[in-house]
């Protein structure tokens, strides 16, 4: 780990930094506008084409744009590494806010980081579709892209600066608010030859004989910053992320409160209860930032919380550079050592500000389940192809549908909740030695989080103790040495219980005598405490 | 933004309107994708509102009755949402508006869904009498 550059400090590339925009808006024209004129001078080589989104999004009253929905411009900042490349390319979006403030350049301080080690960097124009509006988020995944398939023209263009630099299969596409909501759509729609988008419209082409698409591009991971969820729904149903997905999400957001891209989480990469042994594939990560609020993201939006109880600007940015720093070195570049940061938030503690916490979440693509809880909302059980049984002693254990983090949405993920109330109490899984292949994977990895409800001791950490058997030798960690479990930051309500994913190497249980062939139980022995509520999302082998 | 934040609601009209050069674009694909014939009319639904909703992330969800309606968009006094297919109407008369900030809470206010004076013919000639948007939407 010693070997590890801080993802968030600058690489060795040098860079130039571009705007890109559609010719003849003429925002010089429009005083309201003041803030887009740099748009109305791009560099002469990425003057862009504009498109039309009209069956998708309408334009607010909120800013006289010079242009109608039919003809909106592709305007951007790109950062670009000098050099042959080919590089993998990021590109982000801003969410909802005043539209005539300009909120593209927010994420200028990301898109220097990037293109320092190597990235193509940008960040796009989708203030035309802020307002007051509402369901709009579906075209921002559009804009998004419109946006990328751009880059691949530029890319594909013999003349162009751009000409077979970019790696079109290292695509990462970043998202804040509703734009965070918007990149999960556009990780779904990125595939489709076609989409009806709602009841009121048509169905819309998406393979360029209309003029939007084709796409289907090699999306490497979308990454949501402080996403909403669910604004706008496809007449399939919630979005399911299908690529990659990391999500990152204040405590102290003061606009996105309800930490709604939690549910967006949930349904990414979920079990397939037909197939539950069989994986999609792709990754799933969340960090969640103690003291973080929402529009810190963006470094031109004003912080919308009090300075006294929110983590510095400076500190937020620098927590947002290491964790897509890190991202984007282990997914763009595949430094894969830089996916023990994804994995754990504890490998990049070193270069987080002092004093800084953190939850976070990981699932690996290869894993087996000893339990997912998903079955139904019943007694807690084993689950298949895993065979064996759950005991509770002194504990009660009970699946419910608990909205763990304050989204107010319906909730469809079946959690396992604890509760005891002396020492001693446990929750036995006792499997099948023959059923769980532990010693194909490297953890076994649990998560578990801390409710505000009355059995927990306020602002204390909870904990309790894993316990590991294989025949006559069982192998004991308390779960806080893993990592906190930390008390919930209450900022309204009962607080959001966001469970911290426990990763135990299954070589320390090797080294504790546990034969990994030959695993029989895995226990929550609840010592630690003399009560308290947990709730666990799952229980896995992983890697 | 709490369910107290609710847009309050004041009235509601709905107004036949000649379709925009776009709209025509997407009365076409209906007819050819969906194999659907459609009155030559972009009915324009306003729900005025006290005060316009702010330009945050989160925001609450318009639903007629227990239909969500799937985005609406502000004009200088309110919101407003757009609807091609008559049958909307039909199906949805009378039901109350709402709104919601999380599907699952529902804010009431004292509006129905009206329904617009349809356009009787297809083709423009109905259509070319009734009021242009950006005239409804001022």
């Amino acid at each position: 780990m010693a070997a590890l550059a801080n993802p968030g400090l600058p690489g060795s590339f040098s860079f130039d930094t571009v705007i890109y925009a559609s010719a003849g808006s003429n925002y010089a024209g429009v005083p309201a506008l003041s803030q887009y004129t740099i748009y109305d001078t791009p560099d002469a080589a990425y003057v862009t084409p504009r498109i039309n989104i009209s069956v998708f999004a309408n334009l607010g009253i909120g800013a006289p744009w010079p242009f109608p929905n039919t003809s909106v411009p592709l305007n951007g900042h790109v950062c670009i590494p000098r050099g042959r490349g080919p590089f993998p390319l990021a590109v982000f979006a801003h969410g909802n806010h005043d539209p005539l403030s300009n909120s593209t350049p927010g994420y200028l301080y990301l898109c220097s980081l990037l293109a320092s080690q190597g990235i193509v960097a940008a960040t796009i124009d989708v203030n035309f579709l802020n307002g007051g509006n509402f369901g709009e988020n579906d075209a921002r995944g559009i804009v998004h892209l419109e946006h990328v398939k751009q880059f691949r023209t530029w890319n594909s263009t013999a003349t162009h600066p751009l000409h077979g630099k970019i790696d079109l299969n290292r695509i990462l596409i970043v998202g804040h608010s509703r734009g965070g909501e918007g990149v999960g759509h556009a990780s779904f729609f990125n595939p489709l030859p076609a989409i009806k988008p709602d009841i009121f419209s048509p169905t819309v082409p998406l393979d360029g004989s209309a003029g939007l698409g084709p796409y289907r591009f090699a999306l490497r991971c979308i990454a949501a910053i402080a996403p909403t969820d669910r604004q706008y729904t496809p007449i399939t149903g919630p979005t399911v992320v299908p690529d990659r997905y990391f999500l990152i999400h204040g405590s102290r957001d003061g606009d996105v409160s309800t930490f709604e891209g939690y549910n967006t989480f949930n349904r990414a990469h979920a079990v397939d209860l037909a197939n539950p042994t069989v994986s999609d594939g792709k990754l799933k990560a969340l960090l969640w930032v103690l003291g973080a609020n929402h529009n810190q993201f963006n470094s031109t939006w004003p912080t919308e919380t009090p300075p006294a109880t929110t983590m510095p600007r400076a500190d937020q940015e620098q927590v947002a550079k290491v964790a897509l720093g890190a991202l984007a070195q282990a997914l763009l570049l595949d430094r894969v050592e830089y996916m023990d940061v994804l994995r754990d938030h504890a490998t990049a503690v070193a270069w987080m500000p002092a004093g800084a916490t953190f939850v976070s979440q990981y699932q690996d693509p290869e894993r087996v389940y000893l339990q997912h809880e998903q079955e139904a909302v019943a007694p807690p059980q084993i689950s298949l192809p895993v065979q064996g049984t759950a005991a509770a002693d002194a504990v009660t254990a009970t699946r419910v549908l608990k909205d763990l983090v304050n989204s107010f949405a319906p909730i469809t993920t079946i959690t396992l909740r604890l509760e005891w109330n002396a020492p001693g109490a446990r929750l036995l899984l006792q499997v099948s030695p023959v059923t769980l292949p532990a010693e194909r994977y490297k953890v076994l990895a649990l998560r578990v989080g801390q409710s505000t409800e009355p059995k927990n001791a306020p602002n204390r950490d909870q904990d309790f103790t894993i316990e590991v058997s294989s025949g006559s030798r069982t192998a004991s960690f308390p779960g806080g040495s893993v990592h906190r479990l930390i008390y919930p930051d209450v900022v309204f309500g009962a607080g959001k219980i966001v469970m911290q994913t426990l990763r135990l190497p299954i070589a320390s249980l090797v080294e504790r005598g546990v034969d990994p062939n030959d695993i029989r139980s895995v226990a929550f022995l609840f010592d630690r405490r003399s009560s308290g509520t947990l709730y666990v999302g799952d229980v896995q082998v992983s890697n | 933004m709490r369910a107290s934040d609710a847009p309050q609601a004041t009235g509601i009209e709905v107004v036949a309107t000649q379709p925009t050069k776009a709209d025509r674009a997407t009365l076409a694909m209906f007819e050819s994708t969906e194999r659907k014939t459609l009155p030559g009319a972009a009915y324009i639904v306003k729900v005025r509102l006290k005060t316009l909703p702010e330009p945050t992330s989160r925001g609450f969800a318009l639903y007629v009755g227990d239909l969500r309606i799937p985005k609406y968009w502000t004009y200088r006094q309110g919101i407003w949402f757009k609807v091609f297919d008559p049958q909307f109407f039909a199906e949805h008369k009378g039901e109350p508006i709402r709104f919601s900030l999380n599907d699952t809470e529902f804010v009431k206010t004292r509006l129905k869904l009206t329904v617009p004076k349809m356009a009787k013919t297809k083709g423009g000639r109905t259509a070319a009498r009734l009021p242009a948007q950006e005239d409804v939407l001022k």
